[in-house]
């Protein structure tokens, strides 16, 4: 479908919102130096807001001979990752002037990950997967090493920064071995290839290689290795946005590059993504009863939680993409507010970081110990918290579409989980605090409020809305 | 004897596993760890390079441009957060760095 | 075609060869020159399969500003060399046949996909457009059809260069820099002063 100049640019309206306003916030802090990082701030801000109403609002279509697509389902994940990365904006700006460290290059980072992200949910080539999710990776590498001074940061985005370009090179090596089986890079050229030829050895092989690659973005298990070391050692706003976005990103890549193009080897893939997300929540539930760390523990919860998000995906029918979508924006929400808490909290100008510094949080603090307590009831799956509905909708996809085997491990995993939670809340609230906490930052305090009272009770209102949008967004992919 | 498609398959496939056989041995030394990551990069630009040409078709010499693109852009990154990690430690011992485990 | 058979094998071996040098050579700066030995016998590849742009971009970028960025990082980081080896004979058994199990995998596989894919039926390579020169069928689409990822590749390289800078780029309060608004706009008066000195009386501030 061709579409003239003007008609194709407000369709890649968002993205542009976010390139240009990019390359401004980058020229104000230039030459307005650190003192400008307040006003790069709000800028970012408002560039993300607009990107999201250009999102909501604008026009649909195909553009660049299939390689973006722009339709309910780009615009549904649009709106979420940029209201996401707004959020992320202001919790960096807020922890940067407490520690003195005023930087315009944060919101630029922010804002370039965003539009790597923004165009991962509109792809529809490989050619755009590649590029989009380099163009996502390498600006998180750089943030999460972004506290130069601070060995833990540096050791992160250098182990993120490994894993993360040796799992480009298998992505890649995929691509290239489906490019050579379908002659195309386009979704719709290889849907027909595998329709003409059937799904051979090379392209499940490729589409193998090309699994691995997003599920190491997506940080599930086995290619979660740098998820823990990552949410431990870069900076806590950088984990909060790292925790949410990117991940609703990848799984809807995921959803993308296998239903237009991958759609008639659907055995194989579900199979592959069944394994992954078996061994996600095992991984999830297992690795997070060791923990004393609350950011480690928040990496193990966030792998389990992609494991639950993928079985919405290899059910491979409608029902389950929309579960799966339901999903991943209640969860964002979760994590979100989890990382605002985090980032409320200090004991002696120091940030509190082990659970064991949680105790006696309900004296010092209990507007946040309550918002801490209902998130993870949230994440815990407990009725009637948002969670619970995510994990309803997705295991209830999963039953339909007859994986109850997969359905019932991911219960006994998810009950496995619960266990870390509720350890986490009888700390707070029945053990003696060791020593006073210090007054929190208040945006940080108003996410928190703000994302625990939407998992309970906002949720009950909202449920029905973000259901509707999703089955929407669901319907646009073609699926039954 | 001619030479064939799978012959340029095989001569990357031999390069890949050595990339992966580089990151696999060399766990500490980052700076090897990066160059066998540039080795995995090279050796998927001759397999859309090869499959370009065989395909009669252009398109897979336009994603090699732009898989060197962004390796020299990765490489420049890599580099940069090496220097931040080697500044704080004094060392780019990532193995050992146990300032984080589990 | 025997001379391309033997061009073939000839740099199929040199690049095996000096790719398995870098990640066995002791010195790094070794391995450096090993990866663009690699990277130079890759680019003949390029050329034999009628890629000749990207055989000369392979050369002029990795070897041009890749490899000696690579160069210039292992010499400017002070680092004992020999003690990050240890564990190299550790990993080195499982490493192998965890090698030797993909190589074969990868190896059968991509004989499947040379074989069944799409482009089994043609058995010489060949330039899309044979009309054109390789360079010129290049340029012909990239500013067209693939419009949308060159610009996604420029602000790839704008991230890369943000990065770069803000992660290494320090302003150290104890270095003087050159102020070169202050040194353009210096006047006469403000440098030098015409003072009458008087006989035996030498000048004061």
């Amino acid at each position: 479908m061709m579409t003239d100049l003007s008609s194709a640019l407000m369709i890649c309206l968002p993205e542009l919102i976010l390139a240009v306003g990019a390359m401004l916030v980058l020229m104000l802090g230039a030459f307005g130096g650190e003192r400008s990082t307040g006003a790069a701030t709000m800028f970012s801000g408002a560039a993300l807001i607009a990107g999201a109403f250009a999102a909501a609002l604008g026009p649909h279509g195909t553009l660049f001979a299939g390689a973006f697509h722009m339709d309910q389902l780009a615009a549904y994940s649009k709106v979420a990752i940029y209201v996401a990365s707004a959020f992320a904006v202001v919790m960096g700006y807020g922890w940067m002037n407490r520690s003195n460290e005023r930087k315009f290059e944060y919101p630029v980072l922010i804002l370039l990950a965003t539009l790597g992200m923004s165009m991962m949910v509109s792809a529809g080539d490989l050619i755009s997967l590649y590029i989009s999710i380099e163009l996502q990776s390498l600006a998180l590498y750089i943030l999460a090493a972004f506290q130069r001074d601070d060995a833990r940061a540096s050791e992160a985005g250098l182990k993120y920064f490994v894993l993360g370009a040796l799992s480009s090179g298998i992505l890649l090596y995929g691509i290239s071995l489906v490019y050579g089986f379908a002659g195309s890079m386009g979704f719709t050229q290889i849907a027909h290839a595998i329709a003409a030829g059937g799904a051979n050895h090379g392209v499940v092989f490729g589409l193998v290689f090309l699994i691995c690659g997003v599920a190491f973005k997506a940080s599930a298990a086995p290619f979660h290795m740098w998820t823990p070391d990552v949410y431990e050692g870069a900076p806590t706003p950088v984990v909060a946005f790292v925790a949410a976005a990117p991940k609703l990103a990848a799984m809807v890549l995921f959803v993308r590059t296998l239903s237009m193009g991958f759609f008639g080897a659907h055995e194989q893939w579900a199979q592959v993504l069944l394994v992954i997300a078996v061994i996600s929540f095992v991984v999830g539930a297992f690795g997070g009863l060791m923990q004393r760390d609350v950011k480690r523990l928040l990496a193990y919860s966030s792998i389990a939680n992609i494991g639950y998000a993928l079985l919405g995906i290899a059910a491979g029918t409608q029902l389950g993409v929309q579960a799966m979508l339901v999903f991943m924006v209640l969860y964002m929400i979760d994590v979100t507010g989890f990382f605002a808490c985090l980032l409320a909290l200090a004991r002696n100008g120091r940030p509190i970081t082990q659970i064991s510094d949680l105790s006696g949080l309900k004296g010092s603090k209990p507007g946040i110990a309550l918002a801490i307590t209902a998130l993870s009831l949230s994440v815990l799956g407990m009725p009637p918290f948002s969670g619970f509905w995510a994990k309803f909708y997705v295991f209830k996809s999963a039953f339909d579409a007859g994986l109850w085997q997969i359905a019932i491990a991911g219960l006994v995993a998810s009950v496995v989980a619960a266990f870390y939670y509720l350890r986490m809340i009888k700390i707070m609230w029945f053990d003696a605090s060791p020593a006073p906490v210090d007054g929190s930052p208040s945006e940080a305090r108003w996410i928190a409020f703000a994302c625990a009272l939407f998992s309970f009770p906002v949720v009950l209102i909202a449920l029905h809305f973000l259901d509707q949008s999703a089955g929407l967004a669901a319907a646009s992919l073609g699926l039954h | 004897m001619t030479i064939g498609l799978a012959h340029y398959l095989a001569v990357a496939a031999i390069l890949f596993t050595i990339g992966v056989f580089g990151i696999f041995v060399n766990r500490k030394n980052v700076i090897v760890i990066l160059m066998s990551i540039e080795m995995i990069l090279l050796s998927v630009n001759i397999n859309f390079v090869a499959f370009s040409a065989y395909l009669h078709n252009i398109q897979g010499q336009i994603i090699a441009l732009f898989v060197l693109t962004v390796a020299a852009a990765e490489a420049a990154v890599g580099l940069a957060i090496l220097v931040t990690f080697f500044r704080n430690r004094g060392d780019i011992a990532v193995d050992d760095a146990s300032m984080m485990k589990g | 075609m025997p001379l391309t058979a033997i061009a073939f094998y000839l740099l199929a071996i040199v690049t095996v060869v000096s790719g398995f040098m870098v990640i066995t050579a002791r010195n790094p700066v070794h391995s450096v020159l090993y990866l663009i030995l690699c990277f130079f016998s890759g680019a003949g590849l390029f050329v034999l399969l009628g890629a000749e742009f990207l055989a000369m971009l392979l050369v002029v970028v990795y070897v041009g500003a890749v490899a000696v960025l690579f160069l210039f990082v292992v010499m400017m980081l002070d680092v004992d060399f020999a003690r990050l080896r240890e564990g190299y004979a550790q990993y080195l058994p499982l490493g192998l046949v965890v090698a030797a199990v993909l190589l074969g995998e990868m190896v059968t596989v991509s004989s499947a996909v040379a074989n069944r894919g799409a482009a089994a039926a043609n058995a010489t390579p060949q330039a899309a457009d044979l009309h054109v020169s390789n360079t010129q069928s290049i340029g012909q689409v990239l500013y067209t059809d693939y419009i949308y990822f060159f610009q996604a590749a420029g602000i790839v390289l704008l991230i890369a260069m943000i990065g770069a800078i803000v992660l290494t780029l320090r302003h150290k309060p104890s270095v003087r820099r050159q102020k070169i608004h202050e040194q353009v706009g210096r006047r006469r008066r403000d440098a030098v002063e015409v003072t009458k000195v008087g006989v035996g009386e030498g000048i004061s501030e």
